[in-house]
């Protein structure tokens, strides 16, 4: 493949999945056991991208902490966006880091590397800005997209019918004149969206759209990412391209299923069930009697006591989860203590946020990074639990809590 | 102090592999440079100041060859001058030499040359070798036997490197200073460190005091010190080579900072158990010590403090010694393991310290960060801290993982109560570390007292050897003065320095006895209208007596330590930065000293 850059946008915070972004950008959520950014970097390496370039922004430093200059080889070159100004804007940051024809690369959606491959294709076949086009039921949260020959004839935000079937799925390939045809975009309300270039440049020239398929994943909302976990699980994309399959040890005897990823760093006692599919991260301690799975993501150094039940839920790094608990349909952020005998009995509910009712959405509780919730406590279903907030012993939970809040029975 | 770096089969690329070697090992030293390549005859070209300054001379000239050797230095004889920066060359400008260490007989050998007619240029120790080996070529001998002659005369510590006109080769020697070789297709490498080449091979051999290497495109020879040729194993270094960027920081320290969590999660993966509440370290054998010395410097003798209060707990007799002061004066050993901490694994002091212990039959172990360094190859154990590679001079990471190593070496050698929970709270640390560096308010606290007189660190029990620490961070890298003390200490005399400009840190956590007589010595330092900064779990009620407080949160007083010395970095790097200083590289300092 003659084009060897990208660059990745994974400068935004993702406001809609608060309150999981509260100390990392959206691109570094977990999908299952590993942030989504990750496997977008796994795509790129496999379409055999030889450098990165990251525009970092809120809260970079988690970006740059946890994957430092390179990643399987291959530089990452950082540059900041110092205010979130739209695509576009962020795109122009990485301006003097590009001197050749370059990926663009949204980096908060799972990507398959085959979406990257056909892009970069089409574009050494035509030479022109290219984008990727995915065909999806709903197109509504997207960039609508109608195409003629090839050709993109419409791109319509966020549209209000339901008339269109293909959306823009946020991987791109340009050559370096994209610069000044963003520079000459106008601001809209003081921001700068590539979608808003790109309408330009189908005007005056034009813009290729590759129809695609391949694994493309995106959250919007926080219980996105369960979903985000099931499709990962399913297809089996556990595994980083970096250490590969090398990375996980022997078939635990307690397994069930196919499916079923312990890292060779992770200790599971003899007497656990896990039931696939499942993935248990590095440094992970599963205990007696635990059953994980179906469905269920362990993040890095994860302790799930005796008895513990997991299934159908996304625990992120660093979480301990004591004696006798139950996690059904529930995310945790990172480093979330919950005490023995918590209950987390499952979805479906009607979920609230802000004046939005999302209706019957199978979730449990979100507990975003440093909850603590103390033992015997429950959660109703849908509860959303803001950062460092206190559950005090045998507390009822529901609706949402603040960040920080003190709950007492 | 000082870095060599040498290559030979690299063709018309020779210099700028130099050139990428000692960048590579400005950490090492950083006040002169420079590079010999053998054209014609020789090229050499030095400089007084950075690499970059060296780079800029290089663009003036046309410098060539296919062998070269290069230096970075760190003044020990004379001062950082255009004339005292390496490579040093003969009379007749044939022969070029760069050299780590110190020769002891330098004095002698110069007289010695001087009287025969030879011309000194330089102030340094190395001068003396260019000339010895001018002399033993005059005396016929082929260039390999005249550098091995000349060798033979010193005294001291060295590293050697040599390249001599007309001849594609480098030649090499190496006593109490390192030197290893990197392995290409047709290259060969050496340097003192491994970075300096890891981005041309990942294949290494490491030299032994006493032997000699010649290096020709696609060979190299290792014989000993009667000149019989020694097999040597090729051995792979697994270091990622670009892990040494900065990854989008202002600085090395400040990376290394935020790199912690990652850090202590390397040092403890595989190692720990909590359900079983066991410890499993490679290489520690049957150790069970009835006693334990340990001997470092600077950062790792902070480290050692610390490593010995817990073997204390465990009920084993355990000191701490400067090894600077232990190598020259050692105590009574009887059965004590003597464990050296050293980031570095080539720190000269603890490495002699170490050695003497060894004369008198003591079992030694290390605790470093680098696989294949001279302490762990002289140590009957070693204990690998696995930070990665640190480049910031003030040490931040590796110190966070010397103590969680110390624990596991306590938890793997000793019975102890409570293992449990000490194994939870280190594998609490990385999350924990992680909320310090999400929440910190240490800049704020920076900007603050960025113009105070002086700094002074306080704490008791494991926050004892974390005010030294803060207080060693805070001189280290903002040049201001600071200084760390036992908390009861303060009123037995240093109390009489305190006054409104110098802010005191109080490392408070816990809420024991420990903590409430810390309390009372915090009293006494409001008292003197002094700002008190607390650094504490909130457990206590020292907040009630401090003008600013940094939050750690509530865990094992042992890993409270780690926690708190993480707002004492903090704070230490934003008074530096708004000091405009070179954190990185602070003045007068180098990152492993190989001197003693």
């Amino acid at each position: 493949m003659s084009i060897d850059t990208a660059v990745v946008l994974a400068a935004g915070e993702g406001t809609r999945l608060r309150p999981l972004t509260h100390n990392r950008p959206k691109p570094m959520l977990p999908a299952a056991n590993r942030p989504i950014l990750e496997y977008v970097f796994d795509a790129l390496l496999a379409a055999e991208v030889e450098r990165i370039v990251v525009v970092v922004g809120y809260e970079r430093d988690r970006v740059q902490d946890y994957f430092g200059p390179t990643y399987g080889g291959v530089d990452l070159n950082y540059v900041v966006q110092h205010k979130q100004l739209g695509s576009g804007h962020a795109l122009l940051q990485a301006r003097n880091a590009v001197d050749g024809p370059t990926l663009v690369v949204n980096g908060d959606r799972v990507i398959d590397a085959s979406i990257v491959r056909d892009v970069a294709t089409e574009f050494e076949d035509s030479g022109a800005p290219t984008m990727a086009v995915l065909e999806r039921p709903e197109t509504a949260q997207y960039g609508a997209v109608v195409l003629h020959e090839g050709d993109v004839a419409e791109l319509v935000e966020k549209p209000d019918t339901d008339e269109y079937r293909l959306i823009n799925a946020g991987v791109y390939a340009f050559e370096p004149t994209v610069f000044d045809a963003i520079e000459d975009t106008p601001r809209q309300e003081g921001e700068l969206a590539l979608t808003e270039t790109l309408t330009r440049l189908m005007s005056s020239d034009r813009v290729r759209g590759v129809r695609t398929e391949g694994m493309w994943v995106d959250a919007t909302y926080p219980w996105d990412l369960l979903a985000v976990a099931d499709e990962v699980l399913a297809r089996g994309h556990v595994a980083d391209s970096v250490r590969g399959d090398a990375g996980y040890g022997e078939r635990h005897q307690g397994s069930r299923g196919d499916r079923v990823w312990v890292d060779q760093d992770a200790t599971v006692h003899e007497s656990a069930v896990l039931q696939g599919p499942v993935v248990v991260g590095p440094d992970c301690e599963v205990g007696p009697g635990a059953i994980v799975g179906p469905n269920a993501a362990l993040g890095q150094n994860v302790t799930v006591g005796a008895n513990v039940t997991v299934r159908r839920s996304v625990l992120d790094a660093d979480a301990r989860v004591e004696d006798g608990s139950t996690l059904i349909d529930t995310l945790t952020g990172q480093d979330v203590r919950i005490g023995a005998g918590t209950v987390v009995p499952g979805g479906p509910a009607d979920v609230r946020v802000g004046r939005e009712v999302f209706e019957d959405q199978r979730l449990g509780a979100v507990l975003a990074d440093r909850v603590v919730a103390e033992g015997a406590a429950s959660f109703a279903p849908g509860t959303l639990v803001g950062p460092r907030a206190h559950i005090g012993t045998a507390v009822r939970a529901s609706g949402t809590v603040d960040e920080g809040a003190e709950v007492v029975r | 102090m000082c870095g060599i770096i040498g290559c030979v089969g690299r063709e018309d690329e020779t210099l700028d592999v130099l050139v990428h070697g000692l960048s590579k090992l400005e950490y090492r030293g950083y006040d002169s440079a420079g590079v010999a390549l053998t054209g014609g005859r020789l090229d050499v070209c030095k400089q007084s100041g950075e690499i970059a300054d060296l780079k800029r001379a290089l663009e003036a000239r046309e410098v060539a060859g296919a062998a070269g050797i290069g230096h970075t230095r760190w003044s020990t004889h004379g001062p950082p001058t255009d004339a005292n920066a390496h490579p040093h060359l003969d009379c007749t400008g044939d022969v070029a030499v760069v050299h780590n260490g110190i020769i002891e007989n330098y004095q002698e050998l110069r007289d010695r040359l001087v009287s025969a007619g030879h011309g000194f240029k330089s102030d340094t120790d190395t001068e003396v070798v260019p000339h010895l080996i001018e002399d033993a070529l005059a005396d016929g001998a082929d260039p390999e036997t005249a550098v091995r002659e000349a060798v033979e005369q010193l005294e001291g510590s060295y590293a050697i490197a040599a390249v001599v006109a007309g001849e594609d080769a480098v030649y090499a020697a190496r006593n109490d200073s390192p030197l290893v070789l990197g392995i290409g297709d047709d290259a060969v490498y050496l340097a003192s460190d491994v970075p300096a080449f890891r981005d041309f091979t990942d294949r290494v051999v490491y030299l032994a005091d006493e032997e000699f290497a010649t290096l020709r495109a696609g060979d190299y020879r290792v014989s000993d010190a009667d000149g019989d040729p020694v097999e040597k194993t090729v051995e792979t270094v697994d270091w990622d080579p670009e892990e040494t960027g900065k990854s989008g920081y202002d600085h090395y320290m400040l990376k290394e900072i935020h790199e912690q969590p990652r850090a202590l999660r390397q040092c403890l993966r595989g190692r720990v158990d909590e359900m079983a509440a066991t410890v499993d370290i490679e290489d520690l054998g049957d150790l069970s010590p009835t006693g334990v010395q340990f001997v470092a410097c600077g950062t790792s003798y902070h480290a050692a403090l610390y490593g010995a209060q817990l073997f204390r707990d465990a009920g084993i007799p355990a000191q701490t010694f400067l090894a600077s002061e232990y190598a020259t004066a050692v105590p009574p050993i009887g059965d004590a393991l003597v464990v050296g901490v050293t980031q570095s694994g080539e720190t000269a002091d603890t490495l002699s310290a170490l050695r003497e212990a060894r004369r008198r039959g003591a079992r030694t172990l290390a605790v470093t960060n680098t696989v294949g360094s001279t302490v762990a190859r002289e140590c009957d154990h070693a204990l690998y801290i696995r930070a990665g590679p640190e480049i910031g001079v003030a040490a931040s990471k590796t110190f966070a993982t010397q103590l969680a190593a110390l624990n596991l070496l306590t938890l793997g050698t000793t019975r102890v109560d409570g293992a449990r929970s000490t194994i939870a709270a280190l594998r609490d640390l990385p999350g924990n570390v992680q909320s310090v560096l999400d929440n910190s308010n240490a800049a704020s606290v920076a900007e603050t007292y960025v113009d105070s007189d002086a700094y002074f660190f306080i704490g008791r029990g494991n926050q004892f050897p974390v005010a030294l620490e803060g207080a060693l961070k805070m001189k280290e890298i903002s040049y201001k003065h600071a200084e760390g003390f036992a908390a009861g200490e303060l009123k037995h005399g240093p109390l009489a320095l305190v006054t409104e400009d110098t802010p005191v840190f109080a490392v408070v956590t816990g809420d024991d006895e420990m903590a409430t007589k810390t309390v009372g010595n915090v009293k006494e330092v409001e008292a003197r209208n002094a700002p008190v900064v607390a650094v504490t779990d909130g457990q206590s009620d020292v907040e009630r007596y401090a003008d600013h407080v940094l939050e750690i949160p509530e865990t094992h007083p042992r890993a409270a330590a780690v926690l708190a010395n993480v707002q004492l970095q903090l704070v230490s790097y934003h008074v530096a930065n708004a000091l405009d200083r070179s954190i990185d590289k602070p003045r007068n300092l180098a990152k492993s000293v190989t001197v003693e």
